[in-house]
């Protein structure tokens, strides 16, 4: 086949090396085959399937009360969803970032990968496109059954704060993701990221807002306090914004809710939103960094 | 002549004509004020259709009849329609454009003298909507009111009672008003009207002996407010989705011998809150029968709050069913009478005996709502897996329980049948079945397009490296 001639603009090492592929191509060639990976991987359909039949199974049962009349149903659903997701969102993400690089470089196909005439940014940016798509996909058939659990008894109410609430799970699971990939470059073994996977899950989930609600006990914070340290953690972040966007305030979380209301006003969804893609672009950021540093495989 | 002045000519005719169009369709008050003087009283004036501009006040016992096609016009100044005498009917009237200055409150229409009627009107663009005072014995029926667009604090009140007792209040449609509040007004009778997007749906202050039924409070800051009123019923009504930031699906402070049945409280941020009430020693109040489902808080009361029964009521899925304001417990109320409780969808007990009620008695204990009670900033992680933490921990560590708020001997297992008029609810269900086929259809077409075996651009030329890769 014919040999297409080198752009002498290219910089990147590897590509100057024999390779005439765009950088765009040779991502989009890793986050295809990342995701067909993930998609295969029986850990992911069991986490797929568990989300969907979980998230079925509340938009059931928090309907299950509210008889022939459509009221309200999707508060309820999302009470409900919101615990769900929280749980098992950010497992899910963590474990899949966690054993993106590591499990390569356990199985030795790092080494494989990076003979590719690819940059580790590219390889590392295609891993996390794929496994974002990925995990996006899955958490779609979930809510796509519940809505269709919602239209099927109580009809289109709440259609829009829905809509958030699928977009800002993907936002929540995309920082999570690069968390885990973060967590992945970092480790040599999988075994080990998978651990520091489960121990970051463990920290965000349950007890930073434990150490946090003991602080509030003991130190008495202010409002402004709780809030700020309480938004810093992405899941909180995460349900703050699907409330907002549900009530148009976030009073039913109490004084701190109402100070964030009232202090921010229409700006609170874009803050909420900002929380969580800084805790996207910064792990990402780092991971690209020491992963392209790094000499080792 | 030059050009311009030709064009400004032009112009000037042009304007002369349009002016003139637009008076066609404006005629004057007098018209009306021409009618009502040559009419004999106790006589039906049928308004011929138009739009009349200017302020109206009648001192003549009549009928005025608009048969829908006129439209009376205040024009932004002052009380559109004032009645000064009894025995006015006004029916079938657009009414509009009262002012909007707060101290001389303009209202949409304003009776002095009763009985009026007022009925089958439109009135829109108003400060206040029907303000009677005092005018005993009116009936208001079958209108519809909106108010000027204005913030939650500044509107004007949709109808207002003022010391005008026997009063019927019947099938209005208001919207985006502050209340429809009522005043030593005493003996009404309120059904069947349709309050939405305004501050307290029906607002009741220091008026005894009411009825209130078959009413549909949706969407506005508080349902029902009840403040210093007694004997008041409530019966078969929809109260639904109203949360302001201190919002009640009913409200009830230091009122005697309230009945609530039949209602259905649904959705809303508090379902029914009771502060002092009843406030005198030998009263009671009465909660029986009503559907109390997916509201942040069920019920809830101050913790002086004593002699309240609640029986038979159905409390569904609300985030707390019944909780104290602050620190306390609501032990000096019954949650059953005559040996039946409440059904509580949070109940964990089972029913062996087959008669319907609950083995062991629904005491709800939860450390989180402690907590709670104790710091209320921690309210920042209702609806997160920590809350969850926090009560997992309590049923594993007994001696971490709180005292229970309360305690319903006698609950039920199964909900009551409950005779409710529920409202029309519900929005449109294609959008949401669109929105579930499309996530479904993103992510089987997304990941078949993503996934699918293709030729890898980065290895189109070469097999070997193609078979390598994958």
């Amino acid at each position: 086949m014919s040999s297409l001639p080198i752009k002498a603009s290219d910089s990147s090492p590897i590509i100057k090396s024999g390779s005439h592929l765009s950088r765009a191509s040779s991502v989009i060639a890793f986050a295809r085959r990342e995701f067909r990976d993930a998609i295969s991987s029986r850990w992911f359909l069991l986490y797929t399937v568990a989300f969907t039949v979980l998230a079925v199974a509340v938009s059931f049962m928090s309907l299950a009360g509210s008889g022939s009349h459509g009221f309200a149903g999707f508060g309820r659903t999302t009470a409900g969803l919101l615990n769900l997701i929280m749980l098992v969102v950010p497992l899910m993400a963590l474990i899949a970032g966690a054993g993106s690089i590591a499990g390569e470089r356990e199985r030795g196909t790092l080494l494989y990968l990076l003979a590719q005439p690819i940059s580790r940014t590219e390889l590392l940016l295609g891993k996390y496109i794929g496994l974002a798509i990925a995990l996006c996909c899955s958490m779609c058939v979930g809510f796509g059954l519940s809505a269709g659990v919602l239209a099927w008894r109580v009809g289109g109410v709440g259609i829009s704060a829905f809509v958030m609430l699928v977009v800002f799970t993907c936002g929540l699971a995309l920082a999570m993701l690069s968390v885990g990939i973060l967590l992945s470059v970092i480790s040599r073994r999988s075994g080990v990221a998978t651990g520091l996977g489960l121990f970051v899950w463990l920290i965000l989930v349950f007890l930073s807002d434990l150490g946090l609600m003991a602080g509030t006990i003991l130190f008495k914070l202010r409002v402004q306090e709780v809030f700020v340290i309480g938004v810093m953690n992405p899941l909180q972040a995460f349900k703050m914004a699907v409330i907002v966007n549900m009530n148009a305030s976030l009073d039913v979380l109490g004084p701190v809710g109402m100070y964030a209301s009232q202090t921010f006003g229409g700006a609170l969804p874009w803050i909420l939103a900002l929380v969580i893609g800084v805790w996207t672009i910064v792990p990402l950021v780092i991971a690209l960094i020491l992963f392209s540093k790094r000499g080792s495989v | 002549m030059n050009i311009t002045q030709v064009i400004a000519a032009l112009c000037v005719s042009f304007g002369i004509l349009w002016d003139a169009q637009a008076q066609e369709s404006s005629k004057s008050i007098d018209e009306i004020v021409r009618l009502i003087e040559s009419a004999e009283s106790g006589s039906t004036i049928i308004v011929p259709p138009g739009v009349y501009g200017g302020n109206l006040r009648i001192e003549k016992s009549i009928v005025l009849d608009g048969q829908g096609g006129v439209t009376i016009d205040g024009l932004g100044k002052g009380t559109v329609v004032e009645l000064g005498v009894g025995d006015i009917t006004l029916r079938g009237l657009t009414i509009r454009g009262s002012g909007s200055t707060v101290d001389q409150e303009p209202a949409g229409i304003r009776a002095f003298a009763g009985p009026v009627i007022i009925e089958h009107n439109r009135i829109e663009d108003v400060y206040f909507g029907i303000d009677l005072r005092p005018a005993p014995g009116s009936i208001i029926r079958y209108n519809v009111i909106q108010g000027k667009e204005l913030g939650l604090g500044r509107r004007g009140d949709g109808v207002r009672l003022w010391w005008s007792d026997d009063c019927i209040i019947v099938d209005n449609k208001v919207d985006a008003v502050r209340d429809m509040v009522f005043w030593y007004s005493e003996n009404l009778s309120i059904a069947r009207n349709h309050v939405t997007n305004s501050r307290y749906g029906l607002h009741f202050m220091y008026s005894h002996g009411t009825t209130l039924e078959d009413n549909e409070l949706v969407a506005n800051s508080v349902g029902v407010y009840l403040m210093y009123s007694n004997e008041i019923h409530l019966i078969k009504n929809s109260i639904v989705n109203n949360r302001g930031t201190s919002g009640y699906g009913i409200g009830l402070k230091d009122c005697d011998a309230i009945t609530i049945e039949h209602n259905a409280l649904l959705a809303n941020r508090v379902g029914i809150y009771v502060d002092n009430s009843p406030s005198s020693v030998d009263s009671y109040g009465l909660i029986v029968e009503n559907k109390i489902a997916f509201n942040e808080i069920g019920m809830l009361a101050t913790p002086i709050t004593h002699d309240n029964i609640v029986s038979r009521n159905a409390f569904v899925e609300n985030e707390e069913q019944v909780t104290v304001h602050g620190r306390g417990q609501l032990l000096l109320n019954e949650f059953s009478a005559d040996g039946v409780g409440n059904f509580w969808s949070s109940y964990s007990g089972f029913d062996r005996d087959g008669d319907g009620i609950g083995e062991f008695p629904h005491a709800p204990r939860s450390l989180f709502r402690s907590l709670l009670a104790r710091e209320p900033n921690l309210r920042i992680f209702l609806h997160s897996p920590a809350q969850q933490a926090v009560e997992l921990t309590a049923r594993a560590f007994p001696d971490l329980s709180p005292e229970p708020i309360f305690v319903d001997a006698f609950p039920l297992t199964r909900p009551p049948e409950l005779d409710l008029f529920v409202g029309t609810q519900g929005g449109g269900r294609f959008p949401m079945v669109g929105f579930s086929a499309g996530l479904l259809v993103i992510s089987v077409f997304g990941g078949w397009v993503v996934g699918r075996q293709s030729r890898l651009p980065m290895v189109s030329d070469s097999d070997l490296s193609q078979k390598a890769f994958l």
